[in-house]
């Protein structure tokens, strides 16, 4: 089994509200904020540790490969998913400015031909541009079978199908996805028992969140590989097809109001908010 | 986390002091830093504070709310406290600071001070817990016999048991030299202690099976003072057989405390039925020697542990000033307009920045203390590592009070921002304060760190560590003016630098005539005045990292902040050098003077 995960760096989710818009709105401005791995995408790692192991051990033979696109600094990033146990990264390097979704995943698109993943896991969307389309695209461009939101994952005893719950409006939706397949994750995929691989004991409940990398982990991660090369050695076209042309702040909310009652509630909701 | 939530320690700062100002990186060089680079180090701080957020902070409310009793000899700790200890021990933070031959990762102090600031500002009791079981299993690493090590070391480092320090007694605190726990030897070379302890941290528990206790006690027949003291061990369970047995250590009350409720502070009974046995460890008489391994290192921990939460408050007041509406700018003309946020009044921005220059300084001191303590280990060379040596002795009292006195003052205005808030135990101000009082308390006073500092530190090897000192700082702001800043802060510290040196020239004179009240009557007031002047040493490195910085349009608001505090410090704490240096040297006698009668 050898699961490919893609990670994404974004300036401190912790500290968002930091983020300003630079005057005249032309970009975003991260000063001071502390590239991190996207969230969801450290939850796609977790997602792709618990597949490979037996509750606290690895199933010999898996592997976990950590593919991330950005500048030389990214190699921390991934060097923090090898220290939570990945097996080695890859490195495509260029600016974060030169990036948007299609590109990325038609780079995956060609990392996975190199790498023949059984399964690819990323994250839902990236918390800074929340554009949610890596998986899907990447998903269309190799013409594999794909879940999106997924908040648990069985892989079958065979290794041949994953079952993903997904979360949707109206609840949780089953598909059963015949591997190799492309996934994406939500925030529930690294509850306690969301992640089963008909290997690790039933009665074995993971850390909720994603783990911590141990310390005696992390010098150990300095030996594991990390390949470096240009992303264009990729042989993709590196054009972009989204194209900022401005930013702005979301106007001030408002401060609230009180209201004398329930009466005087149904009133405004009637005729200031017009929600009824 | 939400992004509002405290942070406790501001991330940039941390990374600012470790890698802009302290240079952390460079210690790589050193074969025994060689498995490491910037990387593991940044790695390294994000797991602990990752640990410090999702797990202590959490819990600091709850595990300050119920403190531990004694039921039928048994002390239940409370459960966040378990979760937090086998999380630290999972993730290997105990043994963080050890070589790879008992199973560390050769962690360079300065950035595991770094990374356990953060498990401080969110729980001190739980990281307390866990320096006292790293400390006394490195005790044990350095001075213990084969047998010890194996039997304790791994398990203490792996958090399978706990440790403890035991040297208080009831009548004898500040004085240890006056400890009476006897040891009496047997035929098997072990010895039958009897005594008692008192203020034991984390002396009875039920979150291991075992604890290990190191023991300050008297050899039959041993001398007077502290040349009679050795170092025991003294497990909860002793070895008989393969079976453990009880070793007639008896918890005899916990202490109801105002601060560091979490871990119990204990009444110990050795020997009560003539049945404790103790292993000597390292050489007899050198028991308070040995001790010092860990009482230093506590010393910086609990400075440590003082910048931490002093810094966490600070933040906490941050947010709260940056959102609390009242009152209206002085300025201002329109009494009917909305409220400002009082991050708007200058008498709150002198509260929020005074604390922001008391906890960042002080974190920068602890961190300049545990970079000699780095380089005394495992320095280049001999010269190296002794004038480190040196160094760390030099800073030890003050890395230690430093934190806790000025960062009481920090902790108190905290309080004062939030207002008539911060009076209730709503917010979190008021259980910072009480824990940060303990900091100028254990792990000796600031009465007593002020005596070893002009009694002993300064004048040490005829004032060769306070030489060392001063050609760093000098040396500082050497840099500083080439960095352009301020030429009057330069100057400054300059003088400073000269009072220090020309004032401990006299008192050490007069030490040597035999007037030690001359000398020594105003030891807190030297002491106050060295880390005043320690701390505008701190703002001077940290004002040169800035100004370098600066300008490149990366991070404006944040060196901008760094300046203001350095301005700070320069302004309103440099100048009270020479009022304190006029005590100390008129030997102002007011309270020497006040017979006891006369209070
Ligand atoms: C919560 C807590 C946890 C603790 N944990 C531990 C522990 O784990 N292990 C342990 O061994 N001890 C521990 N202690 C004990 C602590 O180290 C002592 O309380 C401290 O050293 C002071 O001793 P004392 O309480 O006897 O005060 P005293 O020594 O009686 O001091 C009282 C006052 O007199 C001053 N004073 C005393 N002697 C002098 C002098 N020669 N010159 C000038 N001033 C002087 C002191 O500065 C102080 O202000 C703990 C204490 C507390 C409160």
């Amino acid at each position: 089994m050898k699961i490919l995960v893609s990670l994404k760096r974004t300036a401190d989710p912790d500290n968002a509200n930091k983020v300003k818009v630079a005057p005249g709105g032309a970009k975003i401005v991260t000063d001071g904020l502390e590239p991190k791995v996207n969230p969801f995408d450290e939850y796609a790692v977790e997602t792709a540790l618990r597949l490979v192991e037996n509750g606290k051990t690895r199933i010999a033979g898996d592997t976990v490969v950590v593919a991330s696109f950005g500048p030389k600094e990214a190699a921390t990033n991934i060097r923090q998913s090898l220290a939570m146990g990945a097996d080695s990264g890859l490195l495509f390097t260029t600016d974060d400015d030169s990036l948007d979704g299609d590109l990325v995943a038609r780079a995956l698109a060609k990392v996975v031909e190199a790498q023949k993943p059984d399964l690819v896991i990323l994250g839902k969307q990236a918390v800074d541009g929340d554009s949610n389309q890596v998986a899907q695209v990447l998903a269309e461009t190799l013409g594999w079978p794909s879940a999106t939101f997924a908040m648990s994952v069985n892989l079958s005893a065979d290794k041949k199908t994953v079952t993903v719950g997904r979360e949707v409006d109206g609840g949780v939706v089953k598909l059963t996805l015949t591997l190799p397949a492309v996934i994406s994750v939500d925030l529930r995929i690294v509850g306690a028992k969301a992640v089963t691989n008909n290997v690790t004991p039933a009665a074995f409940a993971y850390n909720d969140g994603p783990r911590f990398a141990p310390l005696p982990m992390i010098i150990k991660a300095k030996t594991k590989p990390i390949a470096e090369a240009p992303l264009a050695s990729l042989g993709v076209d590196t054009g972009l097809k989204v194209r900022y042309t401005g930013f702005e702040l979301p106007a001030a909310r408002k401060a609230g109001i009180k209201v004398k009652d329930v009466a005087d509630l149904v009133e405004r909701l009637r005729t200031d908010a017009k929600a009824l | 986390m939400t992004t509002d939530a405290n942070p406790l320690l501001s991330d940039r700062d941390v990374d600012f002091l470790l890698f802009e100002v302290h240079d952390a990186a460079s210690l790589c060089a050193l074969p025994a830093f060689a498995d490491h680079d910037r990387g593991t180090f940044e790695l390294t701080v994000q797991t602990v504070r990752r640990l410090a957020r999702d797990v202590f902070f959490p819990a600091l409310r709850d595990t300050d709310a119920a403190p531990p009793a004694l039921r039928d000899g048994a002390v239940a700790l409370h459960p966040k406290m378990r979760a937090m200890f086998e999380a630290l021990a999972e993730a290997g933070v105990l043994s963080a600071t050890r070589p790879a031959s008992v199973g560390g990762q050769s962690l360079p102090a300065l950035v595991a001070t770094a990374a356990n600031a953060y498990l401080c500002a969110g729980n001190a009791s739980g990281a307390g817990l866990a320096m006292l079981t790293t400390e006394a299993a490195h005790l044990i690493e350095s001075f213990g016999s084969d047998e010890l090590r194996a039997r304790y070391m791994h398990d203490l480092y792996a958090g399978r048991s706990t440790g403890t320090m035991c040297l208080t007694e009831p009548h004898a605190g500040s004085s240890l030299g006056d400890i009476t726990t006897k040891a009496t030897p047997r035929a098997d070379g072990t010895y039958n202690l009897t005594g008692s302890k008192i203020f034991i941290s984390g002396g009875e528990h039920d979150l291991t099976e075992n604890i290990i206790h190191l023991v300050l006690a008297r050899i039959a027949g041993a001398p007077e003072g502290s040349r009679g003291v050795s170092l025991f061990c003294v497990p909860k369970l002793r070895p008989d057989g393969d079976a453990l047995v009880d070793n007639d250590v008896r918890c005899a009350g916990v202490l109801h405390k105002i601060g560091w409720r979490a871990l119990p502070s204990v009444a110990l009974n050795l020997g009560e039925g003539d049945d404790c046995r103790g292993w000597l460890v390292g050489t007899a008489g050198r028991g308070l020697a040995h001790m010092f391994q860990m009482m230093n290192a506590a010393r910086i921990g609990v400075g440590a542990s003082a910048a931490a939460v002093a810094y966490a408050a600070y933040q906490e007041s941050l947010r709260y000033a940056l959102t609390r509406p009242q009152g209206r700018a002085l300025s201002g003309r329109d009494a009917q307009g909305p409220q400002v946020a009082i991050v708007e009044h200058a008498d709150v921005r002198r509260m929020l920045l005074r604390q922001k220059a008391i906890a960042e300084g002080a974190l920068s001191l602890v961190l300049a203390a545990a970079r000699q303590s780095d380089l005394a280990e495992h320095g280049a060379d001999e010269a190296q590592r002794a004038r480190a040596r040196r160094l760390l002795d030099l800073l030890t009292p003050v890395a230690k009070s430093f934190p806790a006195e000025k960062g009481f003052e920090a902790n108190a205005l905290a309080v004062q921002v939030h207002g008539g808030y911060g009076y209730t135990s709503e917010y979190l101000p008021e259980l910072w304060m009480r824990d940060q009082k303990l900091n100028s308390i254990h792990e000796g006073t600031s009465g007593i760190q002020g005596l070893d500092l002009l009694g002993r530190k300064v004048v040490a090897g005829g004032g060769e560590a306070l030489a060392a000192w001063s050609e760093e700082v000098t040396l500082t702001v050497t840099r500083a003016r080439a960095a352009g800043v301020s030429a009057a802060w330069c100057d400054a510290l300059d003088g400073v630098v000269a009072e220090v040196g020309a004032l401990t020239i006299e008192l050490a004179a007069r030490g040597l005539a035999g007037d030690v009240d001359g000398m020594l009557s105003h030891s807190a007031d030297y002491l106050d005045l060295f880390s005043t002047a320690c701390v505008a040493w701190q703002w001077m490195l940290q004002a040169t990292a800035a100004q370098r910085a600066k300008g490149a349009g990366r991070d404006e608001a944040f060196y901008e902040g760094k300046l203001r505090a350095a301005q700070y410090w320069f302004a309103t704490e440099v100048p009270r050098v020479a009022l304190l240096a006029r005590l100390c040297r008129e030997a102002e006698d007011s309270y020497l003077r006040m017979a006891p009668e006369a209070f």
